[in-house]
């Protein structure tokens, strides 16, 4: 099969006469699904996006050489990228002052941060207050599936039903069994690669083609095998095996590197929602797709309270537009989406649209991430380089607390992303003393010897966490902007302590050695897996959507993103966002061919 | 210009040598020529006398030995130039103005003369001194010392002769089934 590289064209100009089914704010995972999942049922959809459609491939260059690139990656004088430091010692909005041309989030991989320059956004122009949160957004067409990390993980019911579990927080309205077969929809239709492993908390998808793992990595499942642990390959929405519904997707080649950038994947073996949902879906016919469009306000009908469309500016002319649709779909991301619902006020809805709970922008939650352990396996010291890296990730090693135990410091748990063997960078470079001959070669003796792997647990959803309006700061575009009240508790802080204490347990039953541990927890937001603003749950009082995210308030209005999440579990969201999406737009769709919206 | 001819007397046969045979094996990778050896190119944000004294320091940190040509075949300090160049941040330009004075000054304080005047063991102590506070640097050349070992390591394991000759990397290339891994299934 030949990859169709030309994407179908996008409408010049969009008819704004006509009332659309549907429309649909935001091109990322959740976005992408519910016009894939719309249009195939043949409805008429229009997607806004805030950002560019991007020559995506010409973005990510994944196979440049970093010799080859004027500044091995780096972006441009001018431009600049914040630091940790940056995000600890300042308060938001970062970019306020900042002698630089543009400032962009932390996001950049060891290879520069040249490849995502137009891809994520300009903290100059998108402002936010409050407490410290290192928020990364990427305004083009499919959003921050361009570049995501892949690691492609379901919930069980530890996480839909967590409340029933350890008697914190709220049950999702929804178990495993509701969303299973939408994860097995998710998996056949856009590709994933693992090892089935059986385990009730971490569940098992429709795997195509697994990684295989190295030497190291071997070593440690083999040594947490006996302790009844597990380590599993990367479970990688990435398809290995190629996609013949798809032809605007490759399969996985195996090329390597994907370490050294955020993410993307110019050939799209990596599933990003335009190749993997949007293109599919303009081949239908039935979806129409405006770039450039900042939503900022779902428009009410005065008389019935109900949605009745979008009111967005052309994000280069700033001229003001309206959609009209039977159905508003919000899919602008867990903050961009309660930030709509807060400005969409109107005298049926004094508090922003859907906010009868007063719970819009509230039990807002995420991963913690930062801790970790490095080890080094002494055998391979000296040994000839071998090909390592040549897979879209390495290892997985899922939740194992508060399954059965009852840890004495914190509830919830964490899974650990990891990585052994040789890649394209020695990372340990700056660790490895001295300098002249005997620095050389123990850089080069010691390269593809060390095993690293880095925790993301589970923050609780607090409503004390909470996003709302700033009533004194505006974006670029002259739209009220967020402000944070968000902070890691003491449950992540013990937490993140027994992250590194067991990482290194861990490491060294398997007899390997460890040098290094980082015991620092990274800022609020690292992750870049926000969550729970506008939960699920059957009581309109205490939230925002019903279990197929329709708002309780505005029944066609539906918020389909990671928004809807009432707990963040401690894994990895977007497959989850995508079942959930797929779930709500078939009930959308056999609810509008009965009538009932 | 007038430290160049100077610079260039100060190379030794084994890194002449090494130079030249990179100059020879580069073209063979892929992805066409090489960047030429930085050798007594001029600088464009640095003086000359600067510049002799950074291609010299970057060699030093990583040197050609038997498996491969080090940070001068690779061009180093002619990356870190052009990135001082075109660079819009002034504080760091001068951390390095005054990073290479200060290795100047450590040079007259060890060995009672200009770096690169000094011998080969001289210049080895001057830099032993620079690098004896790697993990907590406190003085004005043991600062320096981490900045220039961390962008030499940078732009030497980034560089054509990095990558393929020393650490004879062999990925991102189209995989043909010779992954080094273990199914875990």
């Amino acid at each position: 099969m030949t990859l169709v590289k030309v994407a179908p064209p996008l409408d010049q100009d969009v008819d704004l006469s006509r009332t659309y089914d549907a429309v649909i704010v935001g091109s990322g995972a959740a976005g992408g699904m519910a016009a894939h999942v719309l249009t195939t049922h043949g409805l008429q959809v229009l997607l806004l996006e805030a950002g560019k459609k991007l020559p995506i491939e010409q973005e990510l260059r994944s196979m440049q050489w970093p010799y080859d690139h004027p500044r091995r990656g780096d972006e441009p004088p001018g431009s600049h990228h914040l630091s940790f430091n940056e995000y600890t010692i300042r308060k938001p909005p970062y970019a306020k002052g900042a002698a630089f041309k543009h400032v962009y989030s932390y996001v950049g991989g060891w290879s520069g941060s040249d490849y995502v320059k137009n891809i994520i956004v300009d903290e100059k122009d998108h402002p936010y207050t409050g407490t410290n949160y290192a928020w990364v957004r990427a305004r083009c067409l499919g959003g921050k599936t361009n570049i995501w990390g892949r690691l492609a993980l379901r919930l069980s019911d530890y996480d839909f039903k967590g409340k029933s579990h350890d008697g914190y927080g709220e049950d999702w309205p929804i178990s495993y069994a509701d969303v299973e077969p939408y994860y097995d929809k998710v998996d056949l239709y856009l590709g994933i690669s693992g090892v089935k492993e059986n385990l009730p908390q971490l569940p098992d998808s429709q795997f195509q083609r697994p990684s295989k793992l190295n030497v190291g990595e071997v070593k440690l499942r083999e040594s947490l095998k006996k302790g009844g642990q597990v380590l599993t390959p990367y479970r990688a929405g990435v398809t290995t095996d190629g996609l013949k519904h798809n032809k605007y997707r490759s399969k996985c080649y195996g090329r390597g590197a994907c370490d050294r950038r955020p993410g993307g994947c110019d050939i799209h073996a990596v599933f990003d929602s335009p190749t993997g949902l949007i293109y599919p879906a303009m081949d239908t016919g039935h979806l129409t797709v405006r770039p450039n469009s900042t939503a900022h306000e779902v428009l009410v009908d005065k008389n019935t309270g109900r949605a009745r469309g979008v009111a967005f500016l052309d994000s280069v002319t700033r001229k003001s537009y309206e959609a009209k649709a039977k159905v508003v779909i919000l899919a602008a991301s867990t903050l961009e989406s309660a930030r709509l619902l807060l400005l969409s006020r109107s005298p049926q809805h004094p508090n922003g649209l859907g906010n009868s709970s007063g719970h819009v922008g509230h039990n807002f939650c995420e991963h913690v991430m930062g801790p970790g352990v490095t080890g080094l396996i002494k055998e391979l010291v000296g040994k000839p380089h071998t090909l390592d890296d040549g897979r879209p990730g390495g290892f997985y090693i899922p939740r194992f607390r508060n399954l059965k135990d009852r840890q004495p410091g914190f509830i919830r748990g964490y899974g650990y992303e990891g990585n052994s063997g040789h890649s394209m960078f020695p990372a340990h470079v700056m660790d490895t003393a001295g300098f002249g001959g005997q620095f050389k070669k123990n850089v080069r003796d010691h390269a593809g010897a060390f095993i690293s792997m880095g925790a993301f647990g589970e923050v609780l959803a607090r409503y004390e966490s909470y996003v709302d309006l700033d009533p004194d700061t505006k974006d670029k575009w002259g739209i009220p902007v967020l402000r944070f009240h968000y902070q890691f508790s003491d449950n992540e802080r013990k937490m993140a302590e027994d992250m590194v204490a067991t990482g290194r347990e861990m490491l060294e039953t398997a007899g390997i050695e460890v040098v290094g541990q980082d015991k620092e927890i990274l800022t609020e937001g690292w992750s870049i897996h926000e969550l729970g603003t506008a939960r699920m749950g059957n009581d309109p009082k205490t939230s925002v959507l019903n279990q197929f995210q329709q708002s309780h308030d505005v029944p066609n209005l539906l918020v389909v993103d990671g928004s809807s999440h009432v707990s963040a579990s401690c894994q990895n969201p977007t497959w989850t966002i995508m079942a959930l999406a797929w779930r709500s737009c078939d009930h959308l769709a056999e609810e509008l061919r009965k009538g009932n919206l | 210009m007038t430290d160049a001819p100077n610079h260039l007397e100060s190379l030794s046969r084994r890194e002449m040598i090494a130079a030249t045979a990179a100059a020879l094996v580069t073209p063979l990778l892929p992805g066409g020529a090489a960047a030429p050896p930085a050798v007594g190119v001029p600088g464009k944000f640095l003086t000359a006398a600067e510049y002799a004294l950074l291609d010299e320091l970057t060699e030093l940190i990583i040197p050609a030995d038997d498996h491969s040509p080090g940070a001068r075949a690779a061009g180093v300090a002619g990356y870190i130039d052009g990135r001082l160049a075109e660079s819009l941040e002034p504080d760091w330009q001068a951390r390095w103005r005054s990073g290479l004075q200060a290795v100047e000054a450590l040079s007259h304080e060890l060995n009672g003369k200009p770096f690169l005047e000094a011998t080969a063991e001289q210049r080895v102590a001057v830099l032993t001194r620079m690098a004896a506070g790697e993990q907590d640097p406190k003085t004005a050349p043991e600062r320096f010392f981490r900045e220039l070992k961390g962008q030499t390591a940078h732009a030497y394991y980034t560089s054509k002769i990095g990558i393929h000759l020393d650490q004879e990397y062999k990925g991102n290339v189209y995989q043909r089934g010779e992954f080094a891994g273990y199914d875990a299934t």
